[in-house]
């Protein structure tokens, strides 16, 4: 895997700051751009030779439905027209018997789910000019009857699909706390060999519960969780995700400095 | 062939997402308090979402805002294929319907004579 170094993720309220800080590749929401008219900040950070890395939030891949080919290819051409290495998604569902949830549910870890998740993913794989990255995600609830641990889940999803994977330390971090995961054992699970990047966020307890938030600092427990994975491998790419109640540039880069210490 | 599967998932999926967004029963083998937490953090996320997109109604509404928006969200889930801003618009109707917020001044073109 190429090397891509630290980044954070752009987004339209901290444009210029995401074009100050001194980042390595910035992350795109797909569903927030089009192919055809790229914001002025992107295509600046492109002819400045910044990778930018589109990751979507919609396909519901974890869902029982079949992909929607339209958003696979919404995907495809923003792959293209920002010329980036892989794009990415999420192991989760949003859409379910008529209704749209508005945030990432993580699917049942059965056998049925992940046969379903798997035809998906092919199918969109088929459909995507680059490959496709599949990320962890923070779960408040856990599905009953599992048949797989989450780690196991995740490389049994790899073998199946070689798809890679982007693991999200914060939301490992969420469900090790709100759910009881066992962090060493997630990390012995999963290829990491096919460590695409790594997500690193804010979060919140509220009530006992772990909230991964984006709109709050990242937490030490958190940078210790990437410092667990930087022992198994050095990831080729960590980045920051920061959605909400935007800080001073000071602050964002004392987390990017942060996040380079512990990779150092 | 995954169709037997996806036919069990959509089941399992569906049964959560109605309890979580709408009035369903809510699903055997969770923990209850947990099925709470997610159904208020989704709630919280998509009023937070509409709050962003359209200030001018959480400024006219104040303090009625939080607890009208949360009877509008409950009785009305978001349907798969609809946009947040349509969420928003489809609450702002919902308002001045119930007589929590004033019509809107000026009749825009697509609606005169409705």
């Amino acid at each position: 895997m190429a090397a891509l170094g630290v980044g954070i993720g752009w987004r339209p309220e901290i444009d210029l700051t995401v074009e100050r800080l001194d980042v390595d590749f910035v992350e795109v929401v797909a569903e927030n751009l089009h192919a055809d008219r790229l914001p002025e900040s992107v295509r600046v950070l492109r002819e400045r030779g910044v990778p930018v890395l589109p990751h979507a939030v919609s396909l519901s891949l974890g869902g029982a439905d079949p992909v929607d080919a339209h958003r696979v290819a919404h995907l495809g051409a923003l792959a293209q027209a920002l010329d980036a290495p892989f794009v990415s998604d999420h192991v989760c569902f949003v859409r379910a018997g008529g209704l749209d949830s508005g945030h990432l549910m993580p699917v049942p870890r059965t056998r049925d789910a992940l046969d379903v998740l798997v035809a998906n993913v092919k199918a969109a794989q088929a459909d995507l000019p680059v490959p496709l990255a599949l990320e962890n995600v923070a779960a408040l609830l856990e599905w009953p009857d599992a048949e797989l641990s989450e780690g196991r889940f995740l490389a049994e999803l790899v073998e199946r699909t070689d798809c890679l994977l982007l693991v999200d330390v914060a939301n490992l971090y969420a469900n090790a706390r709100n759910l009881g995961t066992d962090v060493g054992r997630f990390l012995d699970e999963i290829p990491l060999e096919r460590l695409a990047y790594v997500h690193v966020a804010g979060g919140q307890e509220h009530k006992g519960v772990y909230h991964d938030t984006h709109a709050h600092a990242v937490l030490p427990e958190v940078l210790d969780v990437l410092r667990q994975l930087r022992e198994r491998v050095d990831p080729p790419g960590v980045l920051l995700e920061r959605d909400d109640d935007y800080p001073s540039d000071a602050e964002l880069a004392g987390e990017l400095a942060a996040i380079r210490a512990v990779l150092a | 062939m995954t169709q037997p599967q996806r036919e069990r998932l959509a089941a399992q999926q569906g049964e959560l997402l109605r309890a979580l967004l709408g009035d369903g029963e809510p699903p055997s083998g969770f923990d209850q308090e947990r099925l709470r937490v997610e159904a208020r953090a989704l709630l919280n996320k998509r009023r937070g979402i509409v709050a962003a997109l359209r200030p001018d109604l959480a400024d006219v509404l104040g303090d009625r805002f939080r607890p009208l928006f949360d009877s509008y969200a409950r009785a009305h889930p978001r349907q798969a294929g609809t946009r947040f801003r349509e969420d928003a618009a489809a609450f702002a109707d919902w308002a001045v319907a119930r007589g929590e917020l004033p019509a809107p001044r000026k009749q825009r073109w697509w609606r005169r004579g409705t």
